[in-house]
């Protein structure tokens, strides 16, 4: 058990120095770092006047207004961001594996996974952070409480969201390259993320919580903040929990499968 | 013209060496168009009307899956020319005989084929199953020419992003924000029709909508005078647009300097 905890104490160490050093260097070039994190901001603002067009026109849809679409933009925005900004390399795992790049992972003391993902960071990532949180606060269901529930809800939907990516990834063990399939697959959790859940049902709605598990990125997040129950933190913890046994099962099982020409080289 | 046209020929063949990848790219429309057919049938029920602003539900689906196709297969190019601008690789471009500019051009035509007949085919299919069949057909010659035309103020705009490297460190917050005005402000989401009269004057002012608005609206509801009206504004800004990437451009390569190599 006390093993256990000085391991756990040594990753975190460990991870803490990776995001350090990837902060350092994306700071290196502030101005570029600067320019992406407003542009990212910028860019959100401007996605989101769609909703704010749509519901001037048709304020309402199956109970959801323009403050749920705040919060729902808040959680998945911040979620995404913190993906992007702590673990960057999630977003380009098939080309890692693909060119033969996991072999500087593999001959590291460290675990490969954890690894190969923090080791890069998305410096946009922080414009979603910044933009999220201030769209919740904008939501109309800002409160203290709400606050700490934001947080939890942001840190499983994080969860969730790298475990799935890291799933979509990985089939380029099988697959050959699967980025533009990994793509797609991303394109798909955000997308319906980004959506009023009440517009889904049937298979849809099925499909939202299991296959593509938007609905943990976005809409039971978002009504954990708006209200606590068991339900919703039960299923979203439980959620996020299965999605990253289950990324940890299918890149381990993959590595099995793992071949490369020995390209071992200093990643930067 | 030829060695354009070779070039054209050769990037089409190019862009089938990976087919597995243009068909997952393609495939991204039936997504996009699932969610807005949840979407604007939730939004026409509950209007309880069968038209909006002089479109039905099928006419808006319609017009969603042109304006999708034109989004997904746009080049976007302008992050390759800002990278060889970066590392230096522009002088390799520079120094062959032909134009950089006709050179991207053609290059991007030849990306653009594939790409766009994959997804119309891919989106079409959806949007036929799921609202019925399309637009009258003798429309569509008309919609391919202002679909060229919005293709051309479409590659303008890119390559100012891009050329803007010779004075930026990064242009890709300048591509995001690019996407988004042409998701906004060029109807790519929404159709135009259904924005406040004071943001409609604005949008169909711009140029983006030049690209995405005008092509799809031409699709679903073709007209003589609506064709000509909206080539006219398409060639205008076409010409406006390329007088501007020419000075960009020269004034860039005096910026330009290369050591080594």
């Amino acid at each position: 058990m006390e093993g256990s905890k000085s391991s756990m104490r040594r990753e975190l160490k460990f991870l803490f120095a990776i995001w350090k050093a990837n902060l350092q260097s994306a700071m290196e070039y502030h101005i570029a770092f600067i320019a992406q994190i407003l542009g990212m901001m910028l860019n959100n603002a401007f996605y989101f006047l769609f909703w704010v067009i749509f519901f001037e026109r048709f304020k309402e849809i199956r109970g959801w207004g323009l403050n749920d679409m705040f919060l729902v933009f808040g959680v998945t925005a911040t979620s995404f961001g913190v993906t992007a900004f702590l673990f960057g390399n999630a977003f380009s795992l098939s080309d890692v594996i693909a060119q033969g790049r996991l072999d500087y992972y593999l001959s590291m003391p460290r675990p490969v996974l954890l690894h190969a993902v923090s080791a890069r960071s998305i410096p946009s990532g922080m414009g979603d952070i910044i933009y999220g949180i201030t769209s919740y606060l904008l939501s109309g269901y800002f409160s203290w409480g709400g606050l700490g529930r934001f947080v939890v809800g942001v840190i499983l939907a994080s969860t969730a969201f790298a475990a799935f990516l890291i799933i979509a990834h990985s089939l380029t063990f099988w697959l050959g390259n699967a980025a533009a399939l990994a793509r797609l697959l991303m394109n798909a959790i955000l997308t319906f993320a980004l959506y009023p859940i009440t517009l889904f049902n049937g298979p849809a709605k099925f499909l939202l919580f299991t296959i593509v598990p938007a609905a943990l990125m976005g809409s039971v997040p978002a009504s954990l903040v708006r209200e606590l129950t068991w339900q919703n933190l039960g299923g979203l913890f439980l959620g996020a929990a299965v999605l990253l046994g289950l990324a940890i099962v299918v890149f381990r099982l993959g590595l099995r499968r793992y071949e490369s020409g020995s390209a071992i080289q200093v990643e930067v | 013209m030829k060695k354009y046209w070779a070039i054209f020929k050769t990037q089409v063949v190019n862009s089938l060496a990976y087919p597995g990848e243009i068909i997952w790219r393609s495939m991204a429309i039936l997504l996009f168009l699932w969610v807005f057919t949840f979407l604007w049938r939730v939004a026409f029920d509950t209007s309880a009307a069968t038209t909006l602003s002089g479109l039905t539900l099928r006419d808006t689906l319609w017009y969603l899956m042109l304006a999708e196709t034109i989004e997904l297969s746009r080049p976007r190019f302008a992050n390759t020319i800002a990278q060889s601008v970066k590392d230096g690789s522009i002088a390799y471009l520079l120094c062959k005989p032909y134009d950089f500019l006709l050179y991207q051009l053609s290059v991007n035509a030849g990306d653009t084929v594939f790409r766009l007949v994959l997804t119309f085919i891919f989106g079409g299919a959806l949007i036929w199953g799921m609202v019925g069949a399309p637009p009258s057909p003798w429309g569509w010659p008309l919609t391919l020419i202002a679909f060229a035309a919005g293709w051309l103020i479409n590659f303008c705009l890119t390559a100012l992003i891009g050329l803007a490297a010779f004075v930026v460190e990064d242009v890709t917050p300048f591509t995001w924000i690019y996407q988004k005005l042409i998701f906004i402000l060029g109807g790519m989401m929404i159709p135009l029709d259904f924005y406040p009269p004071w943001l409609q004057r604005i949008s169909k002012a711009l140029p983006f909508s030049y690209v995405m608005y005008g092509p799809a609206r031409l699709f679903v509801s073709p007209d003589l005078e609506r064709f000509t009206a909206l080539l006219a504004g398409q060639l205008a800004w076409v010409a406006a647009l390329g007088v501007l990437v020419s000075i960009a451009y020269r004034r860039g390569l005096r910026r330009l300097a290369i050591n080594g190599g």
